[in-house]
């Protein structure tokens, strides 16, 4: 919020330099974040926090200063002069929703004449950032910037019956707004009205019809305090913000109403001529009653971690306003009724806090139990699984959560998307609006934004959360995306990327990150390339991920226009801790290695075959490994040549190699006879 | 012929032979001018001994047998010289300057790098560190934390809504709540996670990353508060200094802003730090009462401080990162430069 520094100084007796003023309001609590000299001023910005609406004008903001740098606030003189006429005998108010409106001062100020503001008195508007108008209206928005009371001028003669009503607005009214607008109202919103009509939304902008213009003669002043809640609901429903409004919702000061009034009325009538009328017409259905609070300064102390003397805590709650008055050794006070932010003692610890100065306060960590930390939820998964995708060689990329309906839709075949998505209710753009059930639209956006980059040879991942609607409800599962494209290997044998390249790398990250047996088998969603595509089945044939060429449908969505091949793990399915390793005694013999080429159709597959041999083995058989796989010129074609290595060894003596050979022998004997495949 | 012609000719050979060096042809030519098997001089005396009389062909017998181990001996270890020299000449040398045949190197994300940075900070100093979901419920993420509806401090976190009423996490705050629900104190932990405002410019990505710490316990004093951010940032960034500012947040009383002194000019004064020489960075509080309250924490015996940080805007400043939208394009030439 915008201020004028030589104001605030001027409402202090003793006032610092704007160096120390500023430096001081900073330290209390009021941020000066840009200071902009203009004149023989400065335009300050100042951060006032949200809970501090009194301190949303100078007189507040310089309350404060006062405090913080040893001076004193002058006392308000308003320097009113009332003659003639009774005001109440020239204006009636009724409140008719004293819920909503627990105050309305009015005062009369007949006979003005409409005049431009003095050139210091608009100098000042527009450091604060409003725009002079006329000596009235501005009269009413400088007595808003110097003690946060908005105010409203009526023309008195266009007020009908000169009669006010604040009440709820009528279902299907309308009310023309000082902008321009025509505002359709229901009884949600609070209006001044007059005998016949709505003549201003209360609290938030005045009504075009009853606007001073040049032909005013008689001025009503409007000096009310409104419920916060209402006016808040009310601007938020229109859509609208005022200097109004923001004070409003925020808690205006029910007692400043009257003075407010005195102090506009003064000013009009210095500046536009007129009498003011004498008395105000108060109408206070709720008067303001003021808490009582104790304060023991030992507790404030213990609290603060710092002995705050009863002399400072009564020094700094009499400059704030809270007259203080000490009891048996309790400081006893009042919150003014300018503190809507003050409820309960620890309120009052924060505002000695701040003034004594938090650099007072000494740092002293603080002694708690020695017992080890913890990483509790999914913390160990996700980083053991983050942990294992670099360690693999892939570089980690951060993607948003929401996706568009169109990503949404060509991810949707994925083998683990079943669940529908979870949509928002109000996205910042339709490219956001649906939360993602898979990483790959996150990814696939990324390999083309790396690819138009020039970025060929892709190796990423993301670690991250789907959302899914799972019986009505948004649910959230963690996953590990991976995403593969361009060339791979060291720089003398690059080589395209190719499926076995990714199952590679999603083994070994499966086998790091701790999952439960996984089997793979062939894909056939579609999302996928019909040829290169698997899903990863845990217990259960429950899939737990995916990996494969990325069908060209899918790739065509995101304009990839090289292959990419892509994985995908539900680390919800991973083991919660992974076991510690085992040792197993090293053998004492040695092992002998026979090995066996056997002669297959294409459609057996390898694990099949493997399994085959497991089974069929004799109990000598340590473990059986590929070594060759080879298919073309030579060999029948649909068939494919396979070499294993079978590694014999007995725990209790070596092994003879006729033993070996002979076991060779009933082993491909049997498979022979088992399977549909022939020695070579 | 004579043993003289022999001392002349074992002679001749060893010159030859020094002259040859370990050319191999030249070797070769020495080779058959002397062993050569029809015409080499050592044929030529071996013949010369039956010419001989009876009375001197033992002394020169063994004279001659003597000459021929020595040239048979000598042209073998010349040759295997020259093989030596020639194979040493021909060997391909490495080019110890050609790139390493090196494996892959992956990479993490600068804000979890940041994030695991901060992280073990912490459990150093006996925090856990927790968890919580993404899509919160009204009463996690603000009611519980003294944001009651139609507060005017929800203005500052404009959320996204789903359907039946949820939300996406504005802050990682409702963590907090759910801790202080589940254990009773002393509770010591922090919260990083993924975040979620409406809300996107330059400086804003409508999600990022944020990391809450929270103490309950007895006793726990505002210059607790400072001592432990003050550590912990001076951990995190070697050398700065901290300040406290006081300021607002609905879910703590009193609240601070802590600066600290600008990683870029050493506090002097620049672009990054607005002129001031102080970076703002993070916000933090003693639990308003009020929380404690609602999430049924005895606030007559306990007090705790609760502090946030934007993890994005850490790994930012610590990592030089200039621009927010880097963090999130996908671009894997951003996390590659973290390996």
């Amino acid at each position: 919020m915008r201020f004028d520094a030589e104001w605030i100084r001027e409402l202090l007796e003793g006032a610092p330099g704007r160096d120390e003023l500023a430096s001081k309001l900073t330290a209390c609590g009021f941020n000066v974040e840009v200071r902009e000299p203009d004149g023989d001023s400065e335009i300050w910005d100042v951060d006032v926090t949200t809970n501090r609406p009194d301190a949303m004008n100078h007189r507040g903001l310089a309350r404060e200063a006062a405090v913080a740098c040893g001076a004193r606030l002058k006392p308000l003189e308003p320097g009113l002069e009332e003659s003639g006429e009774a005001a109440s005998d020239l204006v009636s108010v009724e409140i008719e929703a004293p819920e909503l409106c627990g105050r309305y001062v009015a005062r009369v100020v007949r006979g003005v004449r409409m005049a431009e503001s003095p050139q210091w008195l608009a100098q000042r508007l527009e450091r604060c950032g409003i725009r002079p108008i006329n000596a009235i209206v501005d009269a009413t928005n400088y007595v808003l910037m110097e003690l946060g009371q908005p105010l409203h001028a009526f023309d008195l003669a266009r007020v009908a019956g000169r009669r006010i009503v604040v009440r709820r607005a009528g279902q299907g009214e309308t009310l023309t707004t000082l902008d321009g607008e025509k505002r359709a109202l229901d009884p949600s919103h609070l209006v001044i009205a007059d005998e016949t009509h709505a003549l201003a939304l209360a609290g938030i902008m005045g009504g075009a019809d009853s606007e001073i213009g040049g032909d005013t003669a008689d001025v009503l002043i409007e000096s009310a305090y409104f419920d916060p809640l209402t006016i808040r609901r009310g601007a938020r429903t229109l859509g609208m913000h005022t200097e109004a409004s923001h004070r409003f919702e925020r808690g205006a000061d029910p007692e400043m109403a009257p003075v407010a009034a005195d102090v506009a009325a003064a000013l009009i009538a210095r500046l536009a001529g007129g009498t003011v009328c004498s008395g105000r017409v108060d109408v206070n259905p709720r008067p303001f009653r003021s808490a009582a609070l104790e304060l023991d300064t030992e507790k404030l102390g213990a609290f603060a971690g710092l002995e705050i003397s009863v002399d400072e805590s009564v020094r700094i709650l009499e400059g704030l306003g809270f007259a203080p008055r000490v009891e048996n050794g309790l400081v006893h006070v009042h919150v003014p009724s300018w503190r809507v932010d003050i409820e309960r003692v620890q309120d009052l610890y924060e505002e000695i806090i701040r003034h004594v100065g938090y650099d007072a306060v000494p740092a002293r960590l603080p002694v708690l139990p020695a017992v080890p930390g913890q990483r509790r939820g999914h913390w160990p998964l996700v980083d053991r699984a983050r942990d294992a995708a670099v360690s693999v060689g892939l570089a980690e990329v951060v993607t948003y959560s929401f996706i568009s309906p169109e990503q949404d839709e060509a991810a949707s075949a994925l083998p683990l998307v079943t669940a529908g998505p979870v949509t928002l209710d109000n996205p910042l753009a339709r490219t956001q609006a649906i939360m993602r059930r898979s990483l790959l639209p996150g990814l696939a956006a990324a390999a083309r934004l790396n690819l138009n980059q020039g970025e060929t040879d892709l190796a990423l991942f993301e670690e991250g959360r789907v959302f899914v609607l799972a019986d009505g409800k948004p649910a959230e599962g963690e996953r590990l995306g991976i995403l593969l494209s361009g060339r791979t290997g060291p720089w003398d044998r690059r080589e395209a990327v190719s499926f076995g390249d990714l199952k590679g790398l999603v083994e070994a990250i499966v086998e790091r990150t701790g999952f439960p047996a996984l089997t793979w088998k062939r894909d056939a969603a579609g999302a996928l390339d019909e040829a290169e595509g698997a899903v990863l089945l845990g217990p259960g044939g429950r899939p737990a991920g995916y990996a494969g060429l990325l069908g060209t449908q899918v790739a065509s969505k995101w304009e990839l226009r090289q292959p990419v091949y892509v994985a995908e793990l539900d680390l919800d399915r991973a083991l919660a801790e992974v076991p510690l390793p085992h040792f197993h005694d090293l053998p004492r013999f040695p092992a002998v290695i026979a090995d066996m080429t056997v002669e297959h159709p294409a459609s057996l597959a390898y694990a099949d075959l493997e399994a085959a041999v497991g089974r069929l083995a004799s109990p000598l058989v340590e473990r059986v490994e590929l070594v060759v796989r080879y298919s073309g010129k030579g060999i029948e074609p649909g068939s494919v040549r396979t070499t294993l290595r079978v590694v014999y060894r007995h725990r209790e003596r070596s092994l003879t190699q006729d033993e070996v050979n002979a076991e060779q022998e009933a082993l491909r004997g049997r498979l022979a006879s088992e399977l549909n495949v022939r020695f070579a | 012929m004579s043993l003289q012609r022999l001392n002349e000719v074992r002679r001749s050979f060893l010159a030859d032979l020094e002259a040859a060096g370990s050319d191999a042809e030249a070797l070769e030519a020495v080779r058959v001018r002397y062993a050569g098997r029809r015409s080499g001089l050592l044929q030529e005396l071996t013949a010369a001994l039956r010419e001989l009389p009876n009375g001197e062909k033992r002394d020169y017998g063994r004279a001659l047998n003597e000459l021929k181990k020595l040239v048979d001996s000598q042209l073998r270890e010349a040759k295997r010289r020259t093989a030596a020299a020639s194979a040493a000449g021909s060997r391909p040398m490495v080019d110890v300057t050609l790139p390493g045949r090196r494996p892959p190197r992956g990479a993490e994300h600068p804000v979890h790098l940041v994030r695991r940075r901060i992280e073990t900070i912490f459990l150093r100093m006996g925090y856990s560190v927790e968890d919580g979901p993404e899509i919160e419920d009204d009463w996690h993420n603000f009611e519980a934390l003294n944001l009651p509806p139609d507060h005017p401090a929800r203005d500052d976190q404009d959320t996204f809504y789903l359907p039946g009423g949820s939300l996406l996490r504005t802050h990682t705050s409702p963590v907090q709540a759910r801790v202080m629900e589940e254990y009773e104190p002393p509770i010591r932990i922090v919260v990083p996670g993924r975040v979620y405002r409406r809300d996107s410019d330059l400086r804003h990505s409508p999600m990022f990353h944020q990391l809450e710490g929270l103490v309950v316990d007895e006793g726990i004093t505002f210059g607790h508060l400072k001592a432990t951010l003050e550590t912990f940032l001076k951990e995190l960034f070697h050398g700065v200094e901290v300040r406290f500012r006081p300021s607002y947040f609905p879910f703590t009383e009193p609240s601070a802003e802590v600066d600290i002194t600008c990683i870029f000019c050493g506090g002097k004064g620049c672009g990054v730090c607005s002129r001031s020489g102080w970076i703002e960075i993070l916000g933090s509080g003693m639990v308003d009462p009020r929380v404690f309250e609602k999430l049924g924490v005895d606030a007559e015996r306990y007090t705790g401080f609760a502090f946030g940080l934007g993890l994005d805007r850490v790994a930012m400043l610590l990592f030089g990162i200039p621009d927010l939208r880097l963090m999130f394009s996908g671009d894997q030439r951003v996390a590659r430069q973290f390996a």
